[in-house]
């Protein structure tokens, strides 16, 4: 049997080899101490490389990045300063959306409209008689993803799973995907219908509890309207999962 | 379906995974988001050329690659800024491991040689196969497994013992 170079011994850790090679590698590891070293510092290589710069996924994102992307909206328009010249087109700062303080309740509904207007697009929510319910990736995550199985990289993350006093169980989830939303899906026969949708920081990657307690007001008042004892815990979650969230 | 509406959606979805690429490239937070305005504004106005078979996040990623580059180069004739290949290798085996090792890891990325800094960032932080990051850099694989050695090389010297 030829010898494990360093190049194959890279491919192996990065993932790059057939199934074929990547087997003669494991083979040869499970009798090389030296060389299953190696691989083992290279793998922590990697792993802190991801721990070092993962975590820029889940920053909010600057205004100014996603103010160039949003559709068909007049922020192309340069801001005029006080001296009257447009700002620098390079540099052009996006005017401030729905984040003004004292704007609260009416601004609400026109935000909640915004942001149902932008997720249509994107095919999250879908407006079936009369109100939102979540499509596409959204629904999927609703459907299939557990809070305590979470993702780091997935585009939906789950918080909160609870049954209503209704008996309906009902789920937050924050879109990871800019512009960050959190809301509330409730389990109809019709679907995930969405009572709330909320601007929101990107969710903090991890704990079920983190993610509740960053919930945005909005989105925090309809599941404390609608909580009749504990939320799920890990096992009750998966069991309602199986049950077809019924 | 208009390709800039397409593009324009795409880079929306794409944006948290080209903030980590730049990042990777530029080192420093605000230096990385100037590059990423950079580079959607580029890829806007390149909207046309993007071929909806193609994938997306290769394109900006290209995208993203070239812009660096280029504000290498024009930093690099205003001041040297940026150590030659030689000084980067250097620090893994000279008289500065000690303080070296003391970085973080991404301070020891933002330290290697350009070319060993893409490779990093394309192949270990997105995640990009050997053959992606060949294509995308224009290289030959083998350039792209070299540098990755060598850049691994050298950041494990940072981590040190307790690697």
């Amino acid at each position: 049997m030829n010898p494990i170079d360093d190049d194959t011994l890279q491919a192996y850790v990065d993932g790059q080899l057939d199934a074929a090679e990547a087997a003669r590698v494991d083979a040869a590891l499970a009798q090389d101490d030296a060389l299953a070293g190696r691989v083992r510092r290279m793998r922590t290589l990697n792993t802190r490389l991801r721990a070092a710069f993962d975590p820029v996924l889940d920053e909010p994102l600057p205004e100014r990045l996603s103010a160039l992307l949003q559709p068909a909206r007049p922020n192309v328009a340069p801001i005029v300063l006080a001296g009257g010249r447009g700002a620098d087109a390079g540099r052009r700062r996006a005017p401030r959306r729905w984040l003004m303080p004292g704007a609260a309740l009416a601004a609400s509904v026109a935000l909640l409209a915004a942001a149902l207007w932008w997720h249509a697009g994107n095919g999250l929510v879908r407006m079936r008689s009369g109100g939102p319910y979540a499509s596409g990736a959204l629904g999927r995550a609703l459907d299939q993803s557990l809070a305590s199985e979470p993702d780091a990289h997935a585009p939906v993350a789950i918080g909160l799973s609870f049954r209503t006093a209704e008996g309906n169980i009902c789920r937050t989830f924050t879109i990871r995907t800019p512009p960050a939303r959190a809301g509330l899906a409730c389990h109809t026969a019709a679907g995930w219908e969405l009572p709330v949708l909320a601007p929101s920081a990107p969710a903090e990657s991890g704990e079920l509890r983190q993610a509740a307690s960053s919930l945005p007001p909005a989105v925090q008042a309809a599941v404390d309207a609608r909580l009749r004892g504990n939320v799920f815990d890990a096992q009750q979650e998966r069991a309602a999962r199986a049950a077809g969230w019924r | 379906m208009h390709s800039s509406d397409a593009v324009r959606e795409g880079l929306l979805a794409l944006l948290p995974r080209l903030r980590r690429l730049a990042r990777a490239l530029a080192g420093q937070a605000a230096d990385a988001d100037d590059l990423v305005q950079v580079v959607l504004e580029r890829a806007l106005a390149r909207a046309g050329q993007w071929r909806p078979d193609a994938a997306l996040d290769k394109w900006v990623f290209a995208i993203a690659r070239n812009a660096w580059r280029d504000e290498l180069r024009a930093r690099g004739r205003a001041q040297h800024l940026f150590a030659p290949e030689e000084a980067g290798e250097a620090v893994a085996d000279g008289s500065d491991v000690r303080h070296a090792r003391q970085m973080e890891l991404a301070q020891a990325v933002a330290m290697l040689p350009p070319d060993h800094r893409e490779v990093v960032a394309l192949v270990l932080v997105e995640g990009l196969s050997y053959d992606e990051a060949a294509a995308l850099l224009e290289v030959p694989v083998g350039t792209v497994t070299s540098r990755l050695a060598r850049a691994r090389a050298t950041l494990q010297a940072h981590l040190g013992n307790d690697a």
